[in-house]
Parts: structure tokens; sequence; C-alpha cells
């Protein structure tokens, strides 16, 4: 089934001329921002440079320090007035980056969750819990947009209360379910423990951290239904970007909308077809905060150029990793260069810290180990209480994400020399 | 501030009303046709349809109650096909099961109109940057007040409620014009904000609020407006209306009830008969376009007058006075009807004493006691010799002239109350323990 078959077959000469016109029209939008006049001026191209599809490689790359140097508005390539939503990531740093639509941004980014929700044969008919958070995180308007173009109930149940989750799905009928992995092994255990067979649940929609093909076999065995993937990131408006289809061998990324390329993570240059690296995106249709060549920091590759037997075009593989050292926990983005700078500012503990990542219950938990400085290491118990609740409280409010600490003595954690390795992640293949 | 649909909002009262019985003539015959419950009803009410030859025959019809809606649980006096609904509400009951509100697109589309007409009667515009810190999900606050801000073209961020400190970064930096959310969090926000060093008042581009969803006084908003330098709009709807629905516009002078979307009526809560405009009693709707979950003379349980004098702003409709307090918050004290909101309105006016209070009623022998904790000021707080035992008197006796019952005031230091993100519930009864 199709939402938009021309745009999700088009494929050839007829892409690539739509995607040419496309680009040129994303490269006058982004020439209105001070960043990308100076960046194309530092890389020596102009617009008119821009001839054919190749000459993509001559454009300059866009990190994501790129659009925190911006903040907050610096990337917006419309003014204030036309933008009509604001969401919001955390980022490496203390400030946020921030991600702005117009209302045409909007429906694109509804058109192509609705073209992936048809996809996979869902319908005006079918009843869609929603259960991942609404707000700032792109996640629950997204697929709530676009479930709402295609006519569906949505129930905008968000996270927690698991139990009332499940109610729901039995009361409502819920034939289609969205959330993190992780949270759907939870919500199969806890459905489990209350007896309940969640019958008319038949799809879900996986995505927001990286999972393997034992959890889908896992997840599908015990919800009873079909577990779809799906890649996105707030900076190409958030979900939507690429998902499965039936066939479920890589990912559907819209090509009308992305101009995809593969890089070297090292040294950025373009990896021939096939060859596994980062992946990088220029949106094409987006009006107000347009971008070249970003760099997803994600890790894929390019499937087989002749397309998919659904009839739609080129896949990326699954994602298999990312080229930095963030973490996902819970679905949200976490840097240890973030927990450094809270520790940092607080002078009674050191800067030598370890992160511990584990899997309990199929819920992420994070363990922050942290040295006491000399000077503040009293041994009172009560001040280690605490010194404890207060580091709790400064990264909860930093990361957005609560965190377990264990303060340890001064000179007990492994120093390493080089680039530290601060993380342990014990998810393993959960 | 202009209309933002200009032909509706300013249509002459007699229009209205002829518009008024024509939408509530069809809702009537089409409940009546096409679904059980409506039918059942007013058949055992003794009333058809025919019955209804003027507005004032809305008054034959019977009542709906918020035990209709968990009766009904989850959705069997829907009046839409399931393949027509698009949204699901579900706010938590105090018992048992949960009530449910369905939603058509039209029923949403309506519901967006509703808010972006309000907005725009308070001025808010394309250019205004509006941060939604009511919760989203399934409780109606967030999404409602987000769709409403979207159809007229703000710029809409999404905060939700929570990550104070967050909120208060973005506010400042995004410059954000105008935040909707509940009269307690904006507070909160503030007291973090002031914490963090930032002035709302000085360091910010808020302008307005449009704050709900729990009970509010006049004491509170000059509190509020004064304290931040915005203007603190009241809002009102319930989910069984659709969710936050109707606000004041920016003269403040009660909050406009779109004629064209709802009928209004205040009855007795005992009796249930109808009072005149102006009498206080249980406010009562009929939603006269709603199509997955319509509502015929829902009691809402919330306690206000109606005002159909036409507002100076120029709009022609309906207007309610700030809900005083809820039909079934009514504390009983010793045979006497308390009201939270009262005591609200009362420590509102003494300076000695902050905005932040909490209710605990006991049973001493076979007495009703009534305890009243109340943070002390600032200022007081930090006084040299604060004369405690004066202030607390002073309260007590204030207290008692008002709610006409005799109270315990105990005076705690600033900042020890709990302050809850969301609804605030500040009554603690110990009597059924």
């Amino acid at each position: 089934m199709f939402w938009n078959r021309a745009m999700e077959t088009i494929r050839g000469d007829e892409l690539a001329d739509l995607q040419l016109k496309r680009l040129k029209w994303s490269l006058h939008q982004a020439g209105k921002t001070g960043l990308y006049q100076r960046k194309m001026r530092e890389a020596g191209v102009s617009p008119d440079d821009i001839k054919t599809l190749e000459d993509v490689e001559r454009l300059p790359l866009t990190t994501k320090k790129d659009l925190q140097a911006g903040y907050p508005f610096g990337l917006f390539a419309v003014p204030l007035r036309e933008v009509v939503r604001i969401h919001t990531t955390s980022g490496t740093t203390g400030k946020p980056t921030v991600v702005g639509y117009t209302r045409n941004d909007l429906d694109n980014w509804s058109e192509l969750i609705a073209r992936n929700m048809t996809m996979i044969g869902l319908g005006e008919d079918d009843i869609f819990q929603n259960a991942v958070n609404y707000g700032l995180f792109t996640g629950g308007l997204g697929f709530h947009y676009g479930a709402e173009k295609i006519g569906m109930t949505v129930i905008p149940s968000a996270t927690g209360n698991t139990r009332r989750q499940i109610e729901m799905i039995e009361d409502f009928g819920v034939t289609v379910i969205h959330c993190t992995p992780s949270y759907a092994l939870h919500l199969a255990e806890v459905a489990e423990s209350m007896g309940k067979s969640l019958d008319s649940l038949r799809t879900g929609i996986f995505g927001a951290e990286p999972w393997s093909e034992s959890m889908r076999s896992e997840l599908e065995r015990r919800l009873g239904l079909k577990a779809y993937d799906s890649y996105g990131l707030s900076e190409m408006y958030g979900p939507g970007v690429a998902f499965e289809c039936p066939e479920r061998e890589g990912l559907h990324i819209w090509h009308d909308s992305y101009l995809v390329e593969i890089v070297d993570p090292a040294t950025g240059e373009r990896l021939a077809p096939g060859e596994r690296g980062e992946l990088v995106i220029t949106p094409l249709v987006k009006e107000a905060m347009p971008l070249i060549r970003y760099r997803t920091g994600d890790i894929t590759r390019l499937m087989d150029e002749d397309g998919c037997v659904c009839g739609r075009g080129q896949k990326i593989e699954r994602i298999t990793g990312r080229c930095d050292d963030m973490m996902v926990i819970r679905g949200i983005n976490v840097f240890p260069s973030q927990i450094e700078h809270v520790l940092r500012s607080l002078p009674e503990v050191g800067d030598q810290f370890m992160v511990y990542i584990d899997r309990v219950k199929h819920l992420d938990e994070m363990t922050i180990e942290v040295e006491m400085s000399k000077a503040a290491f009293s041994g009172e118990l009560q001040d280690l209480a605490r010194m404890q609740k207060k580091i709790s409280a400064e990264l909860q409010n930093t990361l957005g994400l609560r965190t377990a600490v264990r303060l340890v003595e001064p000179g007990s954690l492994p120093r390493f020399e080089g680039k530290a390795r601060h993380v342990i992640d014990r998810r393993g293949d959960a | 501030m202009p209309p933002w649909n200009p032909r509706i909002e300013e249509m002459p009262i007699d229009e209205l009303q002829r518009l008024q019985f024509k939408l509530l003539k069809s809702q009537i015959y089409r409940l009546y046709s096409f679904n059980e419950f409506y039918k059942r009803r007013m058949k055992e009410h003794g009333v058809h349809p025919d019955d209804i030859r003027t507005l004032g025959d809305l008054a034959k019809l019977p009542f709906m109650y918020k035990s209709d809606l968990r009766d009904g649980y989850p959705d069997r006096i829907f009046t839409a096909e399931r393949s027509e609904l698009v949204r699901y509400h579900v706010s938590s009951g105090t018992t048992g099961k949960p009530t449910v509100v369905g939603y058509t697109e039209r029923d949403i589309a309506n519901w967006s109109e509703s808010l972006a007409r309000a907005f725009s009667s308070c001025g808010l515009g394309r250019g205004d940057v509006v941060q939604v810190s009511y919760g989203y999900g399934l409780f109606t606050g967030g999404l409602g007040a987000h769709y409403g801000a979207e159809r007229l073209g703000a710029t809409v961020l999404p905060t939700s409620v929570g990550n104070t400190e967050r909120q208060v970064e973005l506010m400042q930096d995004l410059h954000v014009t105008a935040i909707a959310c509940t009269p307690s969090y904006l507070l909160h926000i503030a007291e973090v904000a002031e914490k963090m060093g930032v002035s709302i008042r000085n360091d910010t581009d808020l302008r307005m609020g449009f704050l709900g969803a729990e009970a509010w006084s006049e004491q509170m908003r000059t509190r509020i407006q004064d304290w931040l330098g915005i203007r603190a709009y009241d809002i009102y709807g319930t989910s069984e209306l659709s969710g936050p629905m109707f606000t004041e516009c920016s003269e403040q002078k009660g909050i406009h009830v779109w004629g064209d979307l709802a009928l209004l009526e205040v009855v007795d809560p005992a009796t249930g008969e109808v009072l005149e405009p102006g009498e206080e009693g249980e406010l009562t709707v009929t939603m006269l376009q709603k199509e997955a979950l319509p509502m015929v003379r829902y009691r809402t349980g919330d306690l206000t007058a109606i005002d159909t004098d036409p507002c100076t702003c120029g709009r022609t409709h309906p207007r309610i006075g700030r809900i005083r307090g809820r039909v079934d918050d009514m504390l009983i004290i010793r045979g006497i009807n308390v009201f939270p909101s009262q005591v609200e309105h009362t420590l509102l006016g003494i300076p000695d004493v902050g905005k932040h209070f909490q209710i605990v009623v006991d049973r001493k022998g076979a007495l009703d006691s009534m305890l009243v904790r109340v943070e002390v000021s600032e200022e007081a707080f930090s006084d040299k010799i604060p004369d405690l035992m004066e202030i607390k008197r002073k309260v007590e006796h204030r207290l008692r002239s008002s709610l006409n019952v005799s109270v315990e005031v105990e005076l705690v230091e600033p900042g020890t109350l709990p302050r809850f993100e969301g609804k605030s519930r500040k009554v603690i009864d110990r009597r059924s323990l």
C-alpha cells in the first residue's frame, strides 16, 4: 500500500532531476543563514557551482557543533513568525540544539510518517497507542501528527503508568503501538504478570534506540505482533526519516526528501557504494532549518541500488552504531562530556568518573561512579548522602535523566592514558 | 483585540440565539434518532425532540453527569463510528475506571478553533512564541493549548511539565512571549527562575499567561501580574467539553464562551433548578457541535455565574465568571460549606503570608476541626523579631470572618509546603480515616 505512490517509487533520471532541483532550492534557502554563507565561502563554493548531483561532494559538511554554535535561532532561514513549532534536543554542552518548523515543514514531516505507516499496512481503522514522550522530544508529536494525517485513532498515552497502558490496549482494542524497544519489553513483562495477552495488537513500531534482530524475535513472540524499525533524528524533523517495509530487510529512506551519502567518519570522504560508514543527509524540502550534508553520526550503508521488491527505492541498512561516544539511554541522548561538565562544576568531587549502563527489567539504568575530592572526603555518612543527592540532582537537570550516583574514594577509579574510556555499556544484546 | 472569526464572535445576540437553537435542535434530533443512550434518557424523562421549540425548552431535557461517562466506559455512549474517531483522551478518575473522551476530526478542529479565537482575543498572534507547559499526552491541557496556538500560527514550544530549570532557560533564550500552564506551576517556574537569578519581569520577553486546570483567584492574578510583569488570563474547559476551550479576553472581565459551540446554564447544585444570569450555581453545558461525545446539559461540577451583558471588547457571546470552586470540592465543616478557593482568596489579602497553603480537616471527638497551614512571607520571616503569634491570630481572625467557621492556623517557613506540578491538591481530609 502506498500513501503517495508517485513519490515513493520515483527513481532513475526522474528522481535525479527532482533531487537536483530541490537541492538547488535548499542551497538557496540555506544561503539565507549566516552559518551557510560563511561555510560556503570557506569551502570556496557557490550554489551556482552545483550543476549535477555529483557536485554535492564539493559542499561543506555540517556537524552538530555547527547547530550548537548557532543557538538558538542562528540556523533559521525564515523569520520567527513563520515558525510554528520549536523542538529542542540535549547536546554535548550545556545548551540544547534548537529545531524550528514552518507549517509546510510540519505537513511534510507528517506526510513522511503517513507514508511509513501506510507502507506497513496501517490505515484509518487502526487504533494507535503512542507510548513515547510528548513535548520537546520529537517522537511523540511526530508520530501523533502522522497517524492523525492518515485518520487513525490516536491514544496519546505518552510514557509511564504501564498497567494503565496495558488496560488501554485491552479496553480500546489497540492495534498498533509505538514505543522504544526496551519499553516494549517492559510492557510485555508487565502484561504477562497481569495475565493479559493483548490480542488486539498487530503492529509494533520501535525506534529511538538501537535494537537487535534477536530482540525483534523476542518482542514479536511475547507481544504477538510484527515489529518494525523506525529511524529518525530531530535535525531532519524527527522520526520518520527511514522505515522498514514489510520485507524488513533494511529501511526505506525517502529520496524525494533526503539526499543520502555515506562518508568515512574519520576523513569525511565519500565512500564507494555499499561500503559502511557515517550517514550524511541533505534534507531537500526543509524550510525553517535547511541543512547541508548533515553528519548524523550514525553508521550504516546503502543497500541494493535497484531498490526493493515492494516497489520503493534504495534502502539503508539498520543502524549498526554511533561514530561518536553518544549513549542512548531510554531514548535520551547522553554524552560523557555532559557528565564531565557537571562534575567539573562541583568542587566536592574530582573529575574522574565511570559510567555503567545496564538493562534492568528491560529498562536502561545508568550508574555513575564519581571520586570525591581529597578535601571533601570526610568519611561522614551524612555528608556522603547529601553529596550524592546533590550530584544526582545536578545530573538530572543537565541530562534530563535519573541516574544512580556512587561515590568512591579519591584515587580508586582507573586512569586511562590517551582517550579515556569512561563508559561501560553492559546492556549487551538484551 | 481584533477577532479571529469576526462573523461569529461579533454576531448580534438574536442572530446568535437563532443559530444556537438551530444547532440544538439538529443535535437533539441526531442523538434521539441514532443513539440508544440519549434516546432512552429522553424517553425516561418523557421528552421528545419535538418538544424543543425554543431555547428555553432546553430545561426540559435530562441532565448528564460524569457518572454517565464512567458507566459508559470506554466508548458505549459515543455517537461516532470507531473509524471516524481520530483521538482519545483519558482522565484519571478518583474512583475506579477513568473517563474516556473520543474526538472526530471535526471535534478537534472545533476545539482548536475555539482556543484560536480565545487566544487572539488576548492579543496572541503569529509573532508570539508560546511555551505550552501543561502536561502532554492523555491530559487534554497540553495538546489542547498546542493545537489552538498552532491554529493561530504562533510558534509553539511544547515543553510540557517538568525540568523547570530547562523551562526557564528556554523561556529566556527562545524569547518566549506567552505561557500556558497551571497557575501553581507558573509560580513554581517563577520561584525557580529567581533562584537561578532570572527575573521573569526583567530578564524575559514573557507578556502573557493562560492559566487554568485548577481554581485560582483575583488576588492571585494581581500577585502574578505584579510580580512577573505579565497579563494573566483565566482559561476554562474540562475534558468532557473537549479540553481547555475558553479564556478571558484582554478586558479580563469573565471568560467568553462561544455560543455556537456551547450553550450554558447555571443550576442550583442541590435541586437542578435553572438560575438567573448573575446567580451563582453549577455550570451546566450543552455542546452544540460535538460529534463523537456530545454533552447535553452536562453538570460540570464547577461553581460560577453567567454574565449575558455584551463585553466592552465587542464580542457578543456570554461570559462566565471565574470558577469559584467545585461542587464536590466543597468541604462541609460543622455544617457550613467551605471552598478551598475562599481560603486562598482570604490568604492572598494578607501580606504577611505567602500564596501556598494546605487545609487539613480532622474530627476531634464529634466535632470537625479545620487546620490551615500557611507559609509566612519571606519579608515577615526575615524580620528580626517576627511577631508570629500576632500574624497567626490575624490570619485566624480573617479566615473565621470570611468562612464563618473557626479555623486553627499553623505558620510554616517559606518554601516548606509541597508544590504540585499540575493540579494542586491542597486539602487533606482525615475524617473518613
